[in-house]
């Protein structure tokens, strides 16, 4: 039994009469961020936060601690019990997840978690050591998470998972560009590789030129991909927008709103992915098809929204980590279907005029219904002329609606990367997006700014 | 926890670190959030730990234990040590002197808000949601909040502190929907209402069951309003959106850290330059801002940041030319100016960074009605709704929640779906008015982002409504 099963299990047993849940979230690792080459912000983290919720006639109460102790766990059910003696009765409360089975779906590698700090900046100098020509910015970092949930329903989970990740821009006045690594499995990573492919691109930004603002067709990275479909899901794939009337899927559920090539699921059971088996709730993952051949099928569930629905929408193991409550059930393990490209060289000779976009900074959300975000490239902006990548264009912004974006798609690369989603704000909880490069008709840039560099 | 901090501090040292220092921090945070006339989240969260950083031949380590003992404390210190010692690539670090401190800090307040019952914070959610119900309202939701951080800062150079920060807030949303259109109207701001550093009293002041029917009324009204039409206008923003038009456009550009590229991978760098100190001219004379660690009610205010600088109240822009940074005891020593005071962590888990305390447009003078009165085609704009800026933190846009037309002097009809965008030194240097003090608010944010791994800051910005010529409006898909 791991030790966050353990405590989970401790502080269940000090609930005396009532429904009560308890998850434990911990942490031990390591990030050791790099500035110009050089390791300015290591941080070791090592923390359990135990969380739980107390039902009482039908009214919830949550609370948390970090402190694992006897005592400590009993005041934290008391509190809990507390605010629930406080809250109204919710008549759309679910009731506690069922005990389930769950799969063993990996995402465990025991090499990963014993990654110490020596390592972890060994790491981190691998990628430093790989861009002699430039400044190296970002981060290595590895870490164990363990979950652990059990409930007075009979409900025992627990998963130990590791992830490490790797994120390099190459930079110096002019210049910069980007490549990340992600796995679960630190043997799969090379931190030399994100770092020689960024300073590859940095290489060819300098010089960079401006940009009309208009509608162009756009080759967009694994990297930009990834942010664009993350931000589209904020309001749009999760079923809380989507009940909420904030969702772009509203009222288009069986609509071919999308161009035939784009399939994208949340798939959190795949071992290409960062694999979870369950959810916050206890639920069992699935595989849900958002978008099947460019027609929209359905968003993400988790036990709350299924019952506010009432509309036989069932869990589909996406209730969400605590911090994100706020938002309802989200995608975490996105997986877009590749295409037959064979590299973002195709791609760009398939648009032949227009642009090539590494990555995007700072997106959000201009119209939540509409699907329209605004953002900016940069770290590897470049025009594309007659079906190649050409001179390095200035950061550009953008104001588009994903219905343009995906509306008219000549190819996707065909084999998908894993892109690092976890930014690591809150206890660590890893998550990725399984996509690939994308050629797209329409990108609508809005408007210039910064150029390419520090 | 003194003898904690004070414990990791001579393990650091004993184990050969030139400098250290540990924060034990506590911190409590609860929410009460309803939506649709249920309980949404009820929740009450502890968490209390130690964090301790060191220099070790010149390189930062850093590492926090979820534990306030001795043991773990001491844990913590070797093993930031052991992580500065690996750390690649050589550096000589330096931090501004800094004189021996000693002292302690306490919110005022008037009633503590953790004393509040529960069944008070959810009758007044409850209240303020039934005051937004209209019929086309598809959504409300209300929330209050409420934190107590207490820590103890010691440091081998002679810092022993201690602090205990109170902090509460609230705010509205409605959502109102018909056919294909959504819209949102909140109060007082869009990004989980408004906190202050205080007692409950904050939170009864804004009122929030009393403003509830007009959300609820504009959230409708919004469905039926004309999209902001496209073109080159002057704006008049609220104080809500000009203050987010300072964080973005002045707050981190003028964290010095920025400047010198150490969050270049993620949030970004800045268009200003150390060099740009006393010579950049960032905005028109109206602009004055200043950053302030001692604002009233400030969400940044307190009586050392986290490296034990006492609060300060320093300008950054004077009658628009850059005039300070915001830094570090690190960065001050680099530029060579000042001591820093702007240090702060997200809790005992994360390193201080460079952080906004609180920053604020001064005043100018005049009342809102004077500033409308002086523009003959415009748009009033007000409560930010999408915000985004490039690396460099020049190019931006901002939405807002609701705009109004102003035509010869007066408010006109309603718009929808209002943006704007331009790049900040241009921007600003279109500043030409800033309403009284009389039309100052100072608004809270709890949600800054910044750092790897991610820090959430708490922050306050006042203005007044601000008018600026010649802005592009209008920017669509």
């Amino acid at each position: 039994m791991s030790r966050a099963l353990e405590i989970a299990e401790q502080a269940l047993s000090t609930v005396r009469g009532g429904e009560a849940e308890v998850l434990v979230h911990a942490e031990r690792s390591g990030v050791a961020r790099f500035a110009a080459s050089i390791v300015h912000q290591p941080t070791l983290i090592d923390n359990a936060v135990v969380r739980a919720r107390v039902v009482q006639d039908g009214q919830v109460g949550w609370a948390a601690t970090n402190r694992s102790d006897k005592e400590s766990l009993g005041a934290l059910m008391s509190r809990a019990g507390e605010a629930a003696g406080s809250a109204k009765p919710d008549p759309d409360f679910p009731g506690l997840g069922p005990r389930a089975e769950y799969p063993d779906v990996g995402g465990y590698d025991e090499e990963t978690a014993s990654l110490g700090a020596e390592a972890q900046a060994r790491l981190a100098a691998a990628a430093i050591e790989a861009a002699p020509d430039f400044g190296l910015y970002g981060y290595f970092t590895s870490g164990v998470t363990e979950i652990a949930l059990v409930s007075s329903s009979g409900l025992s989970a627990q998963q130990s998972m590791t992830d490490a990740v790797c994120l390099c821009l190459a930079a110096d006045d002019g210049a910069s560009g980007w490549s990340e690594r992600t796995s679960w499995r630190v043997g799969e990573l090379d931190p030399a590789e994100p770092a020689r492919e960024a300073a590859e691109t940095a290489a060819k930004t300098r010089g960079a030129g401006t940009l009309e603002p208009g509608t162009y067709a756009a080759v967009l990275e694994p990297f930009a991909v990834a942010e664009l479909v993350r931000w589209f899901s904020y309001d749009s794939l999760g079923a809380q927008g989507y009940l909420e009337e904030r969702s772009y899927f509203c009222g288009r559920i069986g609509e071919q709103a999308f161009d035939p090539k784009i399939s994208l699921a949340d798939d959190a059971l795949s071992t290409a992915n960062l694999p979870k088996a369950f959810d916050f709730e206890g639920t069992p993952k699935q595989r849900v098809d958002m978008i099947e051949s460019g027609v929209i099928r359905d968003v993400v569930w988790d036990r709350v929204t299924a019952a506010r629905a009432g509309d036989g929408h069932a869990s589909t193991g996406h209730a969400p980590p605590d911090a994100w409550r706020f938002f309802g059930p989200m995608p975490t393990a996105f997986s877009m279907a590749g295409g037959e490209a064979g590299s973002t060289e195709e791609l760009a000779a398939l648009v032949g005029d227009g642009i090539y976009v590494t990555r995007l900074h700072y997106l959000s959300i201009v119209d939540p219904r509409g699907g329209v975000l605004t953002g900016m490239t940069r770290d590897g902006t470049f025009r594309i002329r007659d079906g190649k990548v050409a001179e390095p264009l200035v950061n550009l912004r953008f104001t588009v609606a994903m219905s343009d974006v995906l509306a008219e798609v000549p190819a996707l690369t065909r084999e998908p990367m894993l892109v690092n989603l976890n930014e690591l704000y809150d206890e660590r909880f890893p998550h990725a997006a399984l996509v690939p490069a994308l050629a797209t008709r329409r990108f609508h840039i809005t408007g210039t700014g910064s150029g390419p560099g520090l | 926890m003194k003898a904690l901090a004070e414990a990791a501090v001579d393990a650091a040292m004993g184990a050969g670190a030139s400098y250290a220092d540990a924060r034990a921090v506590s911190l409590r945070r609860q929410y009460v959030i309803t939506k649709n006339s249920q309980v949404d989240d009820l929740s009450d969260a502890e968490s209390e730990g130690v964090g301790v950083r060191v220099l070790v031949g010149g390189a930062w380590g850093f590492a926090g234990e979820g534990r306030l003992d001795e043991t773990a404390a001491r844990d913590a210190a070797l093993r930031a040590v052991d992580f500065a010692r690996a750390a690649p690539g050589s550096r000589q670090t330096e931090l501004a002197s800094l004189d021996a401190q000693s002292g302690s800090y306490r919110t005022q307040m008037e009633r503590d808000p953790f004393d509040v019952p529960l069944t008070e914070k959810i009758e007044l959610c409850l209240r303020a949601e039934e005051g937004m119900r209209q019929s086309k309202v598809k959504v409300t939701l209300a929330m209050v909040r409420a934190q107590r951080e207490h820590k103890v800062l010691a440091t081998s150079d002679g810092v022993a502190i201690e602090q205990e920060l109170v902090e509460c807030g609230g705010g509205i949303d409605a959502y109102a929907s018909e056919g294909d259109v959504t819209q949102i109207r909140s109060y007082p701001s869009q990004h989980g209402g408004v906190s202050g550093q205080g007692g409950w009293e904050f939170v009864e002041e804004l009122a929030l069951d009393q403003e509830a029917p007009r959300v609820g009324e504009q959230a409708v009204a919004l469905l039926s309003a004309a999209e902001c039409p496209a073109s080159t206008t002057t704006i008049v923003l609220s104080p809500e959106q000009a203050v987010m038009q300072v964080h973005e456009s002045v707050g981190h550009p003028t964290e010095l850290d920025r400047v010198y590229g150490t969050e270049a991978a993620y949030a970004g760098t800045s268009f200003l330059s150390p060099d740009d100190l006393g010579n950049l001219r960032y905005g028109s004379e109206k602009m004055n801002i200043t950053s302030d660690a001692t604002t009233p009610r400030g969400l940044g205010t307190f009586g050392f940041d986290d490296e034990g600088v006492p609060a300060q109240r320093e300008p950054i822009v004077a009658e628009g030319l850059l005039c300070g940074f915001l830094s570090s005891r690190e960065t001050a020593a680099r530029i060579g100016a000042g001591v820093g005071g702007c240090m702060r962590a997200d809790g005992w888990s994360r390193m201080p960074l460079v952080r906004m305390t609180n920053l604020h447009l001064e005043p100018g003078e005049g009342s809102f009605d004077e500033l409308i009165q002086d523009v003959a085609e415009g748009v009033y704009m007000e409560t930010n709704k999408s915000w985004s800026i490039d690396d460099k933190r020049l190019n931006f846009q901002f939405g807002t929640q609701i705009a109004w037309e102003i035509r010869n002097g007066k408010l006109g009809r309603m718009f929808r779906d209002a943006t704007y965008t331009g790049v900040t030194p241009i921007f600003w240097g279109k500043l030409d008015a800033v309403a009284g003090p009389e039309e100052w608010q100072l608004f809270g944010l709890t949600n800054c982002g910044k750092g790897q791994p991610g820090q959430e800051a708490h922050v306050s910005h006042g203005a007044s409504p601000a008018r600026f010529r010649g802005v592009e409006v209008g920017v669509s898909a």
